[in-house]
């Protein structure tokens, strides 16, 4: 990768634009293929929105997971597409990636994935999708010029239940804060959340106090 | 995985090591019977025989090992137990029938990904499996071809000893008979010519391209063709010009090639084949029970895919257990995705820089 | 006359929209361009740089233009995909004669333009030379919107001559005109990350001038708290400091009652007042009865919102404010902009670093096309069309007699009324797709319908060009070269990428072409674009918008240049009123009292309901050319009614519902889509498609008085459920107006 260079995210900036899911399939290692993630969390309720590449985990559970040994990083540390002699489709990845990365190709019966756009980062361009991303909710910068510009701080661990998944990717945080957890799955109904978040919504009426 | 990862490894090594010794075993007394007690083994092509041994080993040894990563072991067996189940046999053995076709014969699954990827690959592929067809029971004294007592006009073959066929050397089958590797030469190099034309065009390919995983294999396969047909140029064009050197060289190749096999690119001609299981795996899924997600309740996966990924997970020792006696796994990856947001959302609502919202209306 | 030659169904059949879906030489793997050149997106006012990559003489991608320094690579997802209409299946390729009841035919270029001459001389002998109207667009470079003012007044002779930035930029420029002295944002956007509060008024950042959002939310990262204000909860609203959710038209009652807190509060500057600004003990007069709670009985918001509001903005040491066309598109746009520009004044804090006021710009070349004289009242470099002295200027330039200038003409929608009235007969329309984009759709319809010629330049045949007579083709941005003036004020320069498809030439020459025959041909005898932007700088020069020291070598050099910019060793003016020194003989500002007056047409137990209409960030305008790209119609394919879950409910309406949206002037059916975000007596439907999904058939042709910018953002409408139609139109694809 693009020596001291990162990928960092800040969810809170992304307006839902698609610019990253639009570009993503401009890059040359999947041209015509978008890998790219982005959510729309409830638009019933809310206009917020979740923007997900591929988090290149130390030790990808993608990898681990993968019965054919597909999986492989580079030697800087980009989790890549499964290897297409090996990959046989399984979706193992797909399922057991803690950030629901890999895409498995129904028409090419293979899985692919966000590689960081290697093609540009490994001759030291931006990946495609943090570079137009205009909310810059998608950052690929050093972490100095982070760390200078952000509020909060970068940080690349996180805590699925007991699990610590430690990434390539940073995610921007309140100054303080050690790790992300992902842990409690509240279980009423289909309204499951983060410990402590209530489901967003953004109802008009309610701050117009007509609710 | 065990308690002991370090005794497990070692054990695993020990056991796979097994599995390539009883392969390699194999393999020579496949030879010492193929060759009747090597009455028709041909000396000249010990060097070939050698190098399929250690081959044989490491692709033993390879297999072994791979089959003990917890999700390679856990498809292998639901695979074989699902294709053996009672009752669905016969209807299987006619799925298998049909996926060897698709996938190994015509090999049409690469189209989809490009045509002149399968082009490449069907032309590597075939001729590989043609000049394998002939070296091996060559090499191993299965075959041998000797002068007919009666004529010197006719060659008569034998397989493990026993005649099966004699032709005229003026014949149609005879020139096919000693000409089927250039045969397979030239199919080779069109697919390597092929290949390397794709790869030079695909930006994206040149990138991620490694040259011990992607080039080596194409350079491999093209020394070989090379050095095999210069042997035949020589032969027949230039009355057996540096004929000895030509085929120490080509030798020197096709060693090189099969002590590649276990470790290299290759290994997928065997490994690939045994995952034709994910396809009756992902029906005998279908037609289970779905597993919905525990977030939006809609069916992502099988419930039997879950339930044996979890049991992978714990194998591998990656906990997704949830402090609430929830399991991740069983949410949604669209699900997981949002959580991410949510959960970076929430951080910083703690964190007092949200919206002002609760403020002015509590 | 001109009504369609077929039906609606058999020309979209023909000419499209039809998706472009994949580069030239599709999406397998490509080789190396063989060109890389750096241009700019011409999908906004904002004018991201992009490079577009080249290869066998075809336009196959992108390249994000990193060293740019306004968007530093950044793209919104129709710059992504703007290179996906180089090498359309629908451009134009032939001039098209209309054969009613047989689509149209394919003629000459020479016979083409000899009718348009003839036709325009034939109706201007008959009935006068302001019976043929010119109407263009915000879109085109200075250098093209400069011809099209000089070819109205030379060549045709006609005052008539107006554009469609009269949609969009006029309100605000008025009010800046009037109360600042120039039409122009006033800050570079590198001023807003350096603000402590900023204030976002009637602008749907995320989706209508995405790139500005990194400056936003870089405000925050500093520190900055920000307000915004709109009916719907956007999507910069969602996580701001303070989300007001004003009332379609409310605007003036936050910003007044802001202003009258603020007053009672002493967060006022006293001394810049004094120093360098008039007429604010009148404003003072105007804002008293502005309490809270008037503001926000006007706004239909709790006043503890406005109240939070002028807290958060009274007292900060810097501060930004910026509006869009939901603060303008009112038939009172000018003085709600006028209301936020006396908030602006009264804090003292503008023309310096981190203090501005800026209206975005949301053409392609928004702010350079107000300024070299499309507009029907004014002539280049921003001057007066009815000022002797720049009549006499610009006379003396063309080198025709003052007195053969036209006076001042009608402006668009009256221009429209004259053509439906019978007083306009020839129009000669470029860059303008009015049957989707003017309020009060069928009446413009019919308006086409009557006139006698209609030629329309255009490269896609648009739904307004289905009414011509002639079709002229035309070239694409990247297929010409020229300059446009982005947001900031800033020159840019929109190099030549490919060239024209065999076929279609560029507007200036089809204009040149023109005006040669109709006996003006030594007055349009340029070469290239490069000659016409030289006469436009002296044009400007010595007047508010002086292009003169701009060259196109400077703005390669200099990444842009911001006028004004009087000499070649000027270093352009990226923010003005430095030293509190504004446009007027005595440099002092001009507040100005603003008193809200309802809409132009209120809700009424007839019709009930406010309806709002806007853009989505995958479709630039009337849709023409976005509407042609496979990826942007997949992002957005047709447009919904957005309405709260209150609403629906009163309505029997579930999200996914058709619904039938009726004005006093038609009805459109979409489907509904119910979402909280959205305040409980409005709906909103965004107006990028055309036919019975667009939203302009319901919008009120109402206008300001000073700007004559229609009322978009408000008109009264009834909601119901019904069936799905099932007529032709309906079965259409999205992207033509059918309905999914």
């Amino acid at each position: 990768m693009n020596g001291e260079h990162a990928f960092f995210i800040d969810h809170a900036r992304c307006i839902g634009c698609h610019s990253c899911v639009q570009a993503c399939e401009e890059c040359d290692t999947h041209r015509g293929q978008s890998m790219i993630d982005l959510e729309t969390i409830q638009r019933p309720d809310s206009v917020q929105t979740a923007p997900q590449v591929c988090m290149h985990c130390e030790d990808p559970v993608c990898a681990q997971v993968c019965p054919a040994d597909a999986i492989k990083m580079t030697p800087d540390g980009v989790v890549q597409s499964a290897l297409a002699p090996r990959c046989v489709g399984c979706s193992n990845c797909v399922l057991a990636c803690p950030f629901g990365v890999p895409k498995y190709q129904v028409e090419l019966d293979q899985m692919m994935k966000c590689d960081m756009c290697y093609d540009r980062t490994s001759v030291g361009k931006r990946p495609m999708c943090a570079t137009v991303c205009p909310s810059q909710a998608l950052a690929f910068t050093s972490r100095a010029e982070i760390e200078r510009t952000r509020r909060g701080h970068a940080v690349n661990e996180w805590r699925f239940g007991g699990e610590t998944v430690r990434t390539q990717v940073y995610v921007m945080v309140p100054a303080g804060v050690p790790a992300v957890r992902v842990d409690l799955l509240r279980r009423d109904g289909l309204q499951a959340a983060p410990r402590g978040a209530a489901p967003p919504v953004d109802d008009v009426a309610v701050l117009l106090g007509e609710a | 995985m065990s308690a002991n990862p370090a005794t497990a490894a070692g054990s695993d090594v020990t056991r796979a090591t097994g599995w390539g010794l009883a392969v390699a075993a194999l393999v020579v007394a496949g030879i010492y019977v193929g060759s009747r007690g090597l009455r028709d083994f041909d000396p000249a092509l010990v060097s070939y025989a050698g190098a399929s041994v250690f081959a044989a080993f490491g692709l033993g040894y390879r297999y072994a090992m791979w089959l003990r990563r917890p999700p390679t072991r856990l498809y292998w067996r639901r695979g074989w137990a699902i294709f053996a189940q009672k009752g669905a046999r016969r209807h299987n053995l006619r799925v298998l029938g049909r996926l060897v076709w698709d996938n190994v014969v015509t090999q049409r699954f690469i189209e989809r990904r490009s045509r002149v990827r399968w082009a490449a690959h069907w032309l590597i592929a075939w001729g590989c499996l043609l000049a394998a067809a002939v070296t091996f029971p060559l090499s191993f004294g299965w075959i041998r071809f000797e002068t007919a007592p009666d004529s010197q006009q006719v060659y008569r073959a034998f397989v493990f000893g026993l005649h099966i066929l004699s032709f005229r050397l003026d014949g149609w089958l005879a020139p096919l008979a000693f000409n089927v590797l250039d045969l397979a030469a030239v199919l080779v190099l069109a697919g390597l010519f092929l290949a390397l034309w794709r790869r030079g065009r695909d930006r994206g390919a040149l990138v991620v391209q490694q040259f011990a995983s992607d080039l080596l294999p194409l350079a491999l396969l093209f020394a070989v063709c090379v050095t095999g047909l210069f042997l035949t140029v020589s032969t027949h064009l230039l009355r057996g010009l540096q004929y000895g050197f030509l085929s120490q060289l080509h030798a020197a190749t096709v060693i090189l090639t099969l002590l590649y096999l276990p470790f290299g690119k290759f290994f997928h001609v065997f490994q690939r084949p045994a995952q034709l299981g994910v396809a009756f795996y992902k029906r005998a899924g279908e037609d289970g029970a779905p597993a919905r997600c525990e977030r939006c309740g809609e069916p992502f996966a099988s419930r039997l895919h879950v339930d044996d990924l979890k049991q992978v997970e714990a194998a591998l020792g990656v906990r997704y257990g949830l402090a609430d006696g929830g399991h991740y796994q069983d949410l949604c990856p669209a699900c997981r995705r949002k959580t991410l947001a949510l959960a970076q959302g929430a951080l910083w609502q703690a964190a007092g820089r949200g919206p002002e919202r609760t403020e002015t209306h509590g | 006359m001109a009504r369609l030659p077929v039906s609606v169904p058999d020309l979209v059949r023909r000419y499209g929209p039809h998706l472009n879906r994949a580069p030239a030489g599709g999406w397998a793997p490509a080789g190396e361009p063989d060109r890389v050149v750096p241009t700019h997106c011409c999908f906004c006012g904002q004018q991201c740089g992009i490079q577009l990559k080249v290869r066998r003489g075809k336009v196959v991608g992108f390249e994000p233009w990193e060293d740019f320094p306004f968007n530093r690579g950044k793209l919104c997802p129709k710059g992504v995909k703007r290179y996906l209409q180089d090498e359309h299946p629908d451009r134009l390729r032939a001039p098209l004669e209309r054969r009613d009841g047989d689509f149209f035919a394919e003629v000459s270029w020479d016979a083409a333009l000899d009718r348009t001459a003839r036709e325009i001389r034939r109706i201007q002998d008959r009935h006068g030379a302001d019976a043929v109207a010119l109407l263009t667009g915000a879109s085109l470079t200075n250098e093209r919107a400069y011809l099209m003012g000089k070819f109205a007044r030379v060549a045709l002779r006609t005052p008539h001559i107006d554009y469609n930035g009269r949609l969009c930029m006029v309100s605000a420029a008025a009010a800046s005109k009037r109360m600042l002295g120039i039409d122009r944002a006033a800050n570079p956007w590198s001023d807003i990350p350096r603000a402590e509060v900023v204030l976002v008024v009637g602008a749907n950042v995320a989706e209508c001038a995405p790139i500005t959002t990194d400056y936003l939310w870089q405000a925050r990262e500093n520190g900055a708290r920000i307000i915004v204000l709109d009916p719907r909860l956007t999507p910069i609203a969602r996580t701001v400091d303070l989300f007001i959710p004003v009332k379609p038209g409310g605007d003036i009652g936050v910003l007044n009652g802001m202003l009258h807190v603020m007053i009672g509060r002493g967060w006022i500057d006293r001394r810049f007042i004094a120093d360098h600004t008039t007429g604010w003990d009148e404003v003072v007069e105007a804002v008293k009865p502005y309490t809270p709670e008037h503001g926000g009985a006007i706004a239909g918001v709790p006043p503890a919102l406005i109240v939070r509001a002028a807290e958060l903005w009274g007292p900060a040491k810097t501060s930004f404010l910026l509006h869009a066309r939901g603060l303008e598109h009112h038939a009172k746009g000018v003085d709600n902009c006028m209301a936020a520009i006396n908030l602006v004044l009264a804090s003292g804090r503008i023309g310096r670093e981190g203090c501005g006021y800026a209206m975005i710009t949301g053409q392609g070349n928004g702010q350079g096309g107000r300024e070299q004289g499309q507009k029907c009242d004014q002539l280049p470099g921003a001057r007066d069309i009815e000022n002797p002295d720049h009549r006499r200027h610009i006379a003396g330039l063309w080198g025709v007699p003052e007195a053969s200038l036209p006076g001042k003409g009608l402006s668009a929608v009256p221009l429209v009324e004259a053509i439906h009235e019978g007083r306009i007969k020839g129009l000669l329309l470029l860059c303008f797709n009015p049957v989707v984009s003017l309020p009060d759709g069928n009446f413009v319809r019919e308006a086409l319908e009557r006139l006698e010629f209609f030629a329309v330049i255009d490269f896609f045949l648009s739904e307004t060009a289905r009414y011509a007579d002639l079709v002229l083709p035309g070239a694409l941005m990247e297929e010409d070269e020229g300059t446009t003036t982005n947001v900031e004020g800033r020159v840019i320069h929109h190099r030549k990428v490919v060239d024209p498809p065999p076929g279609a030439r560029e507007d200036w020459r089809i204009v040149c072409d023109l005006a040669a025959r109709l006996g003006a041909g030594d007055k349009f005898a340029y070469r290239s674009p490069a000659e016409i932007f030289d006469e436009l700088r002296a044009a400007s020069r010595g007047g508010v918008a002086d292009y003169y020291g701009i060259t196109w070598d400077r703005i390669d050099r200099e990444h842009g240049v911001a006028w004004p910019c009087p000499t070649l060793d000027h270093p352009g003016t990226p923010r003005l009123y430095e030293g509190a020194r504004f446009h007027f003989p005595d440099g002092r500002a001009r507040f100005q009292p603003v008193t809200w007056r309802p809409a132009a047409e209120p809700t009424d137990a007839e019709y009930p309901v406010v309806l709002t209409t806007g853009r989505v960030v995958a479709h630039y305008l009337s849709g023409t050319q976005t509407r042609r790209i496979g990826a942007l119609v997949d992002q957005a394919p047709q447009p919904v009614c957005e309405m709260h879950p209150k609403l629906a409910a009163t309505l029997g309406v579930a999200d996914g519902d058709v619904v039938r949206i009726e004005s006093r002037r038609g009805a459109i059916t979409v489907r509904a889509q119910v979402v909280r975000t959205i305040r409980p007596d409005t709906v909103f439907v965004a107006y990028h498609w055309p036919g019975d999904r667009s939203a302009n058939t319901l919008t009120v042709r109402a206008i300001d008085p000073v700007s004559h910018i229609p009322e978009f953002k408000v008109c009264a409408v009834r909601v119901t459920k019904v069936e799905r139609p099932v007529d032709a139109l309906a079965a259409l694809p999205p992207e033509a107006g059918g309905l999914r």
